[in-house]
């Protein structure tokens, strides 16, 4: 008895004995289908869809309800069971099947938005009648007098970069302008209005903002265009200030030493750094969209209360030390000349609100971005960056708790780390026999270093192929040449020099960097228990995870799960966010609701200090193992091992 | 009024480890220990039972050590000299097992190697009918070329072989299930430590009733209370039914308590400390009791006079 088994779309047709593997049929038939993980049905790039026909599947790891349902199966591990129709996507379109189930949200616009209504910035037109001799109003009266009827404000205020421009700029536009105005921002909502700008001639369609996030170790920009409220350009860099420590402690540390006879320097250093990588990256977004800096109105900043201190030039050593208090947590607004910020410098600078020292609003604005706060279920928001900060609650409560995990996600502190940019690789799966890699690296170029996810897939594969044991230690007695002693140790070399780009060597994820890496995750899964047994619930009960943070954008929750970075749960539990504080910023940049929404938040958090809870070491020591000392927590992972095992 | 003394329900029950074998089981042990099994914290006998009495083991060397303590010197005297001589003294002294531990270097300050070991190994075996605990030096690499040198001489003994850490225990574990040993399996001070590492030893297929738990101990004075509420709380553990925990724990009084200054240390010392080597017995006397409370199997002891006065306490509190 035979079966045969059809290929879509080519309609190439083979006659295999029932039990074959599809993999084995199509290259029967002459089709190459891609096995990166060696046809153990762990990396799912083998997806075909069986459109008619039996067939038995072996493994459904990686498929969902729906996808099973929709006819999808694994090549690698589906058997042929009688007469079968089987459709082969093209590569590609298999590899975007496999990227919406880690659906990075996009910027979008988040809802329906009328600058007319959200916005608190106005453009106007005014056609002023010039002074004379007849009529020597000061500019700034003059200005006014056209301007109030037309906003219908009782009042409105200047600063002082506003006026040093007002002369020149009204005179060479033959008094003829465009005044942009701030209708009155978070913490003075009865006005006055403010002038913020005024351009020559007429430009109301043209209304520029920014939505900086300020991370420790990545600041990330976007350009927003107030009037339709989309982002226009977006960029990130490494913050400036890691080259004077890596986490925030160290340079809250820095930035309150002294330097000489000047007790500010460092801080003003520090304030100097940040803004300078802001600047690049505004100078960036600025020519992409092609416009003017100085045509950039508003920067709505969100950034841990660590890096808002150092931003304004704030005193933060309060923040390290017991009782752990900032000097603010909902900062004033400001013009942009007193950051010295390369945007209009008359344009309004407004941070955001934080909690506490360690919770700021980089995780207000993330609950914001993530409309947790809508929630009536209970969900769990993780922020993972520099420090991981998680917050549990619904709509009615939140509590909020931050652990120091360090930049390695971020590719720092890692000897072969690096941002996720072009030349990391993102993805790694490792062959159980032969254990060989096979990777995946961004733009497609020989590979540079190895971003946050492919430190998570690397060592979940190391883990599951059985090269490091559950305490991530090498195991030396393999018969591969890829786990070696290197310079810093024990290491597995995932790409040769002759494969790395110029100057990169041997890329290889070394023993310091595995404890790194247990560390961290062992941090941030402390944090989830610590917290959820704060409030008495299981982190099975959980419905809903949220992951923050630029580095959940690209990360694969199968692998995150088998190192025991995150709670073993169904996969469709999770929700991957992206940069949640970026996005909060733009949410509060466009509107002023959503700012106030921000404040709220703010006022209901609950802020649990880990270093006074006595329960977190412990959690922490038992998360130091793969994926966790109590096996138990991870039946997905423990049912891997005893699959492999029978 | 009646009082009603409140007993905890215990689910689980600590595992039962067998030390040496005896020619039926092919080894040439006269005596074998069995260690473990207690359903309850220890000696609460109201509670639950406590099938096996904790034992003693004493350390001997490979060589006299030259930093021992004169007062041990004098204690063995001319035994220290012997392995073969030092374990019969020992058996004399009233051990249940023998330690039997390495120096790090030789007379001639050079490393001990593979065969000085196998004769080391196969001399006590003959003096003695006990069980014997084999403890390399404490160097990764020495360690792992002594110990296994040990499997094998010893192969079939049913030898204990440590220090079995998290750092070597891939070639201690696989040495002990070649030759059918025991693992003395010693973390750092900690609970979560402990089952870790019992866990990688249980991924090497090692059953669990072939591993004593070494928890790592401080002696009084000197982090004890540390050590002793983290046995405590693995006993506890172990006993709530966490099979990772129920192992039997041996750890090492003799060698802290004769770390410490009141033992080293004869003179120049306040004279209310008392007699010098009353002292230093009580030092050893004191860390072992308190350890044997918080729920150790095996105790290791250096003088023979505190080995007496443990057996002793031991006895009186299986007593009832």
């Amino acid at each position: 008895m035979s079966s045969s088994v059809t290929f879509k779309p080519g309609n190439e047709a083979v006659t295999v004995p029932p039990g074959t593997l599809l993999v084995d049929a199509a290259q029967l038939a002459g089709l190459e289908i891609n096995q990166p993980c060696g046809g153990q049905g762990r990396c799912g790039r083998c997806l075909v869809r069986v459109e008619s026909g039996q067939v038995r599947r072996r493994s459904t790891l990686r498929l969902s309800a729906e996808d099973l349902s929709a006819g999808y199966a694994l090549a690698c591990q589906t058997v042929v069971d009688g007469d079968v129709v089987v459709d082969v996507p093209p590569q590609q379109a298999a590899e975007r099947k496999l990227a919406t189930d880690k659906t990075a949200v996009t910027v979008d616009l988040p809802f329906p938005y009328n600058p007319a209504i959200d916005q608190t910035l106005r453009t106007i037109y005014l056609e002023i009648e010039p002074p004379s001799m007849a009529d020597q109003t000061d500019d700034w009266s003059r200005i006014k007098r056209v301007m109030l009827p037309k906003l219908e404000c009782q009042a409105i205020e200047t600063s002082m970069p506003m006026l040093r421009r007002l002369s020149k700029i009204l005179r060479e536009a033959d008094w003829r302008v465009t005044a942009v105005v701030e209708l009155g921002g978070w913490d003075r909502p009865a006005c006055p209005a403010r002038l913020v700008n005024v351009r020559p001639g007429y430009s109301v369609d043209q209304l520029w903002g920014i939505a900086v996030d300020i991370g420790t170790t990545t600041v990330t920009v976007y350009l927003v265009d107030l009037i339709s409220g989309t982002v226009r350009a977006q960029a990130a860099d490494y913050n400036g200030q890691i080259a004077r420590g890596e986490d925030v402690i160290s340079r809250i540390i820095y930035s309150s030493k002294a330097r000489r006879s000047e007790p500010e320097a460092n801080r003003l250093e520090m304030q100097q750094l940040v803004v300078d990588t802001i600047n690049r990256l505004v100078e960036h977004v600025s020519y992409q969209a092609g416009i003017f800096q100085t045509d950039i109105d508003k920067a709505v900043i969100a950034g841990n209360s660590t890096m808002i201190h150092l931003l304004l030039g704030l005193d933060a050593s309060s923040i390290r030390l017991d009782p752990f208090v900032t000097t603010v947590n909902q900062p004033p607004e400001l013009t942009a000349d007193r950051l010295g910020l390369a945007i209009n410098k008359a344009g309004t600078v407004d941070c955001l609100p934080g909690v506490a020292s360690y919770v700021g609003s980089d995780i207000t604005a993330g609950v914001l971005g993530s409309r947790m706060y809508e929630a009536t279920e209970l969900s769990l928001f993780v922020d993972v960056g520099t420090n991981g900060e998680i917050v549990l609650g619904t709509a009615d409560w939140l509590i909020s708790c931050a652990c120091s995990a360090g930049p390695a996600f971020e590719g720092a502190g890692v000897v072969h780390g690096m941002r996720a940019t072009t030349g990391a690789i993102e993805e790694v799966w490792i062959n159980q026999e032969t254990l060989e890699p096979q990777y995946r690296v961004i733009g497609d170029v020989p590979p540079r270093g190895l971003c946050g996810s492919a430190l998570i897939s690397l060592l979940a594969e190391l883990f599951i192929a059985g090269v490091v044991d559950k305490a991530g230690q090498f195991i030396m007695d393999l018969s591969t040449p890829r786990v070696r002693i290197g310079d810093y140790g024990p290491e597995y070399v995932v790409a040769w020099a002759n494969e790395t780009a110029e100057d990169v060597g041997d890329l290889a994820l070394t023993k310091v960097d595995v404890d790194n890496l247990l560390r961290v995750k062992a941090a941030i899964y402390a944090g989830f228990d610590v917290l959820a047994r704060a409030v008495g619930v299981d982190l099975a009960d959980l419905h809903r995870i949220l992951i923050g943070g630029n580095f959940g954008k690209y990360i694969n929750v199968e692998k995150a799960v088998q190192i025991g970075l995150l709670p073993d749960v169904p996969w469709d539990k999770f929700r991957f966010l992206g940069n949640t504080s970026a996005r909060g910023a733009y949410l509060a940049l466009l509107s002023r609701s959503a700012r106030n929404q921000l404040t709220s938040i703010a006022g209901m958090m609950t802020y649990l200090e880990l270093s006074a809870d006595n329960t977190f070491y412990e959690s922490f020591t038992s998360a130091l193992f793969l994926p966790h000392t109590d096996g138990d927590r991870f039946p997905s992972v423990k049912s891997l091992f005893e699959d492999r095992k029978a | 009024m009646p009082v009603e003394i409140p007993k905890e329900k215990w689910t689980g029950k600590v595992r039962l480890v067998t030390l040496g074998a005896t020619a039926a089981e092919g080894g040439t042990r006269t005596r074998r220990v069995t260690v473990g099994g207690g359903t309850t914290l220890p000696f609460l006998f109201f509670e639950g039972d406590m099938p096996h009495k904790p034992v003693i083991g004493i350390e001997i060397r490979d060589r006299k050590p030259d930093d021992w303590s004169p007062l041990l010197g004098l204690a063995w005297g001319e035994a220290m000299n012997d392995p073969g001589d030092w374990a019969k003294a020992a058996e004399q002294a009233g051990a249940d097992a023998i330690v039997l531990a390495f120096n790090l270097a030789d007379a001639d300050g050079k490393a001990p190697t593979a065969a000085h070991a196998k004769a080391t190994v196969r001399k006590v075996l003959q003096a003695t009918g006990l069980p014997v605990i084999v403890n390399g030096p404490g160097q990764a690499d020495l360690d792992n070329e002594l110990l296994v040198a040990a499997a094998e001489e010893g192969a079939g003994e049913r030898l204990v072989l440590g220090l079995c850490e998290d750092r070597n225990y891939r070639t201690i574990v696989a040495a002990a299930l070649g030759h059918g040993h025991l693992v003395q399996a010693r973390t750092a001070m900690d609970v979560n430590l402990a089952k870790q590492l019992n866990i990688l030893i249980t991924d090497m297929q090692l059953p669990l009733d072939r591993v004593l738990m070494d928890p790592t101990t401080g002696a009084l004075g000197y982090g004890i209370e540390y050590g002793y509420s983290v046995m405590e709380r693995l006993r506890i553990a172990a006993l709530q039914g966490d099979s990772m925990t129920q192992c039997p724990m041996i750890v090492t009084p003799g060698e802290e308590a004769w770390k410490a200054k009141e033992s080293k240390v004869g003179e120049g010392v306040p004279k209310a400390w008392g007699d010098w080597q009353e002292r230093a017995i009580n030092w050893e006397l004191v860390t072992a009791s308190s350890l044997v409370e918080s729920g150790a199997d095996i105790v290791v002891l250096r003088h023979p006079e505190s080995v007496k006065r443990v057996h002793a306490m031991i006895d009186a509190m299986m007593a009832g």
